[in-house]
């Protein structure tokens, strides 16, 4: 079963002669485990669709599916919970809060799901390691390079445990050696710990760490295609126990 | 000529045999992976520097078994790979097998060239992720040398990709006019160098008679 699915997805942004289609009737599923790259031109879409499937924004028309059900049947209540336990955000300009450390920053959305501080904290540590910041977890954001922070960020955004991470122009803001080993990063998520990456971005050569490529053009689909060998493929479904 | 001017230069450090000359060869070049030259190239392409002067070959004794062969590059040889060295390398990305099939594909419609054109970005993504997880192969080992070649490999990939998304954007100029620059059939005996080229000046009159073509034709622009 897809972890997300997108059926006939529809944003229609204001009425009558003013109204633009952000989105048209966008068909898309996500498998566990699978890397997926978002790629077009500004205004095809990419953002609205990561929006939708986050559950940011709310669709016009069609439904967003996530573990097989449908968050447009859900109260506001459960698609907060969805969004916070489920799914993990990664966004360009990081979003860490300056006056918490890196392993508070990791910490908070176990701490805002009732988790214990002490207890969110030992988890975030173990996050923080796992992406290779275990040295740096008592320092604040002013404190890290560009690319030490979207690892902070990566590592919030695993720390609730979530299948799906979404990823809005994650390397956006980094220079180009940052941007290899942060999306070397966002392939070993999908490799080794078997969540699904829905990644927005405009570089190719971030896109190319991916196991697919999904183009949009005025916000259609046109182009869905994978791109990794079939046994990378194979692998990483495996790993989830797919196959 | 390049392998036989690598080989030049790899026994300018030390004579070696055909298969020693086979995997040194591979080991420069970044390996089979990047540069997959059979050992066939290399014994024929060393029997051509023989016969040239540029290499001297000699039977060392075998264990029992046949005669191997040992290469050693000549003063001529060695000159040969100093003047190769020096020279500039033309990068010739003009000579595009994408860009006739995508041509081709116009003029005949024997393929439909928005399809084409995704088969070749999928090619070149394909080609773009094994490439990226190659060079992290080599950051990790430290081969900076690979490194680099990787680099500009991908460089040129992401180009490509570009010029791609410029060739679809342009596809619907293109199926007006795809080959409207090429020249007429001519029969008989090919034309005078004077009648082929046209002095500077007259080619700068007609950029000016182009330029007042009005910018909506798309075969002009």
């Amino acid at each position: 079963m897809p972890i997300v699915e997108t059926k006939g997805l529809t944003r229609v942004y204001g009425e009558g002669s003013n109204a633009v289609t952000a989105l048209d009737a966008v068909d898309l599923a996500v498998e566990p485990g699978e890397f997926v790259a978002v790629m077009g031109p500004s205004g095809c879409g990419k953002s609205t669709l990561l929006n939708l499937i986050g559950g940011l924004d709310a669709p016009t028309s069609g439904s967003v599916v996530i573990d097989g059900r449908d968050i447009a049947h859900m109260s506001e209540a459960e698609v907060t919970a969805l969004r916070r336990r489920r799914i993990g955000f990664v966004f360009q300009f990081f979003n860490l809060i300056p006056v918490l450390d890196a392993a508070e920053n990791v910490a908070l959305p176990l701490v805002l799901d009732g988790v214990k501080a002490a207890e969110a904290k030992a988890t975030a540590i173990e996050w923080l390691a796992r992406v290779g910041l275990q040295d740096l977890a008592g320092r604040k954001p002013d404190e890290l390079s560009g690319g030490q922070q979207q690892r902070v960020a990566i590592a919030r955004a695993l720390v609730t445990d979530p299948a799906l991470i979404l990823a809005d122009e994650p390397t956006g803001n980094l220079d180009s050696r940052s941007s290899d080993d942060i999306a070397r990063l966002l392939k070993e998520v999908s490799v080794t710990w078997g969540r699904a990456i829905l990644m927005v971005t405009h570089d190719p050569r971030i896109a190319a760490h991916a196991d697919r490529i999904v183009f949009m053009r005025d916000g259609r689909v046109v182009d869905d295609t994978r791109i990794a060998g079939a046994q990378e493929a194979r692998d990483a479904m495996e790993k989830v126990g797919l196959l | 000529m390049t392998v036989r001017h690598a080989l030049l230069g790899i026994l300018s450090q030390r004579p070696g045999h055909g298969y020693e000359l086979h995997e040194a060869f591979e080991a420069l070049a970044g390996g089979r992976a990047l540069w997959d030259v059979k050992p066939a190239q290399v014994y024929t392409t060393l029997a051509r520097l023989v016969d040239a002067g540029l290499v001297k070959r000699t039977a060392s004794p075998g264990d029992g078994g046949p005669a191997r062969h040992v290469h050693e590059i000549t003063d001529a040889g060695r000159a040969e790979f100093v003047a190769w060295l020096g020279e500039g390398v033309h990068a010739e990305h003009h000579r595009d097998e994408f860009f006739l099939k995508l041509v081709l594909a116009l003029t005949t419609g024997a393929a439909d060239p928005v399809g084409l054109i995704k088969t070749q970005r999928t090619t070149l993504y394909r080609d773009l992720h094994e490439l990226t997880a190659r060079r992290a192969e080599l950051v990790r080992s430290g081969d900076l040398a690979h490194e680099l070649l990787l680099d500009k490999a991908i460089m040129h990939t992401e180009a490509d990709l570009r010029w791609l998304e410029m060739a679809e954007a342009r596809l619907g100029d293109m199926v007006e006019c795809p080959l409207s620059a090429s020249p007429p059939k001519r029969r008989g005996r090919p034309p005078g160098r004077e009648e082929h080229e046209a002095p500077a000046g007259e080619a700068a009159g007609n950029n000016k008679g182009a330029s007042s073509i009005k910018e909506s034709d798309p075969c002009r622009s």
